[in-house]
């Protein structure tokens, strides 16, 4: 920018409520008389810095409301919805990561605070601390994917187990896992095995498999049978919480990974996965710039610099805001 | 940027003030440059002294947006009285959100300490992210009010849950029918 450029900008900007040597800028000497006195004049009261964070802030706002409102709207509008425990979500767990976020946002602003009171130490101390609650929340959050990985609820097809409903094509899906090489092999293994070496969970697990085998190789099995074999592969929970007491096969043999059904189940993945990661990655970014914040002397030169990553950081809390609920509660 | 920022300039929030400008340093331009670094160093340390903020409002907002969470969570429980109607938890949850949310904007983010400015970079972002929304309703939202036979065929319904309720049903009650044997 050059300087004229400035000048004439902010006298633009400003509609003459302030004065700022106004009749300097009527002399068009450009420096032929030594008293003309350029002021300089930003054309919003924030610095450049801040201005671009808030202009960045609100293409944000609106991506994360085209995420958050196409997620309510397809949820909204699907006539099968699973609710948070059929996906084995846990609620205390959100809780507490949103608590867990909460705290950073208090811990940056007091960065920020012990920053503009020349308190270099401390502020790198509550820096310190929101670096490493942001990496927990971000840890929280990989346990919680790990969750749905090993439930076969994952958002793309070729690793996903989920199916819509017990139909047809689960059925064959079904007859197709159980007649896979490895998988008979495993089966002729466990079928081996005498009842002493196996616990209560394996010996009734074992029963439940072969009633599982005969039914979908039934060829007078009706949508019913296909029910019962779904809710022995993986029961949906009846109850919010009572996910760890529901035990199907696929928890009981793990290398079993037969198609389980959630109703609703992918289009679910698919909106629980593209929030919670573009999320994820807007906490990753925030904890990178933190970390390149730590390099710094953080004092009251570089309280600008801290004070634009809060904005970014209490963005970030502020979507989490939004996503706890709609995600985990509704 | 390529000027120091001297963004702490108590000034700053209330108006427009003078700050260095870019590259042709006049004689008068850099007296002002001058000025201006003598202004915002590290001589003149004392935080905002313009009376906003200030370690006790954080912990106040802190603990009500704790309290807040707390709220919400408390639809999960088996206290809460409308259970049955889940449209209530959900009008409150987004209600208790939106209060969060605007204690984080207006005091975390600073926001309400910000002068006309903020209006104009909130609220028009604000109303594109309601319209976005809205815009989806007509094609998504009531994608399942007209869908054809073939469609619905294939399409996971509540009748599928109702189903798989009915086999676990079923299946508990023969487990409890051969541990009774």
């Amino acid at each position: 920018m050059s300087t004229s450029a400035i000048a004439a900008g902010s006298e633009f900007a400003d509609g003459g409520h302030h004065d700022h040597g106004h009749h300097d800028h009527g002399d068009h000497g450009d420096g032929h008389h030594g008293h003309l006195k350029l002021q300089y004049q930003p054309g919003l009261p924030l610095s450049r810095g801040k201005l671009i964070m808030w202009l960045f802030l609100s293409t944000e706002i609106m991506f994360f409301a085209a995420l958050l409102g196409s997620y309510v709207v397809l949820r909204f509008g699907a006539l099968q919805w699973p609710k948070p425990h059929h996906v084995h979500l846990s609620e205390p767990i959100g809780a507490f990561n949103t608590f867990v976020l909460i705290c950073s946002s208090v811990t940056v602003v007091l960065a920020l605070e012990a920053a503009k009171a020349n308190k270099a130490s401390l502020a790198k101390t509550w820096m310190m601390l929101t670096l490493a609650l942001g990496s927990l929340f971000l840890g929280v959050k990989g346990y919680e994917y790990q969750a749905k990985f090993s439930h076969g609820i994952y958002p793309v097809k070729p690793m996903g187990l989920v199916h819509e409903k017990p139909d047809l094509y689960y059925g064959s899906a079904v007859r197709a896992r159980l007649s896979d090489p490895m998988i008979l092999e495993k089966i002729a293994e466990l079928d081996g095995m005498s009842e002493t070496d196996l616990n209560a969970e394996e010996i009734a697990g074992r029963k439940s498999l072969a009633e599982v085998k005969r039914l979908v190789n039934d060829p007078a099995q009706e949508a019913f049978d296909l029910a019962v074999v779904a809710d022995q592969i993986m029961p949906l929970p009846a109850e919010a919480g009572s996910h760890g007491g529901s035990h199907g096969l696929n928890d009981t043999f793990a290398w079993l990974r037969l198609p389980v059904v959630i109703p609703g189940g992918n289009m679910w993945a698919s909106t629980y996965f593209l929030l919670t990661g573009f999320h994820a990655v807007h906490v990753a970014v925030g904890l990178l710039v933190f970390a390149i914040l730590l390099t710094y002397q953080l004092g009251p030169a570089t309280a600008g610099m801290i004070e634009n990553a809060g904005l970014y950081w209490h963005f970030v809390d502020l979507v989490w805001i939004f996503l706890f609920p709609l995600l985990y509660l509704f | 940027m390529s000027t120091p920022d001297s963004s702490r300039d108590p000034a700053a929030e209330h108006g427009p003030r003078t700050r260095p400008g870019g590259l042709p340093e006049t004689p008068a331009a850099a007296t002002s440059h001058a000025a201006d670094e003598a202004h915002s160093g590290p001589g003149e340390a004392t935080p905002h002294s313009d009376g906003h903020g200030g370690t006790g409002v954080y912990i106040a907002v802190f603990i009500a947006l704790c309290a807040l969470t707390t709220m919400s969570f408390f639809t999960y429980s088996p206290l809460w009285p409308w259970r049955d109607e889940p449209q209530v938890g959900w009008a409150f949850m987004m209600a208790v959100s939106c209060t969060k949310a605007m204690l984080v904007v207006l005091f975390f983010m600073h926001v309400l300490w910000e002068a006309n400015w903020k209006y104009v970079l909130t609220i028009p972002a604000a109303m594109m992210a309601i319209f976005m929304t809205l815009m989806l309703v007509p094609d998504i939202g009531f994608r399942s009010r007209m869908v054809s036979q073939e469609r619905l065929l294939y399409m996971a319904r509540p009748s599928d849950e109702a189903l798989l309720r009915q086999a676990g049903t079923a299946a508990e009650a023969k487990a409890d029918g051969e541990e009774a044997h």
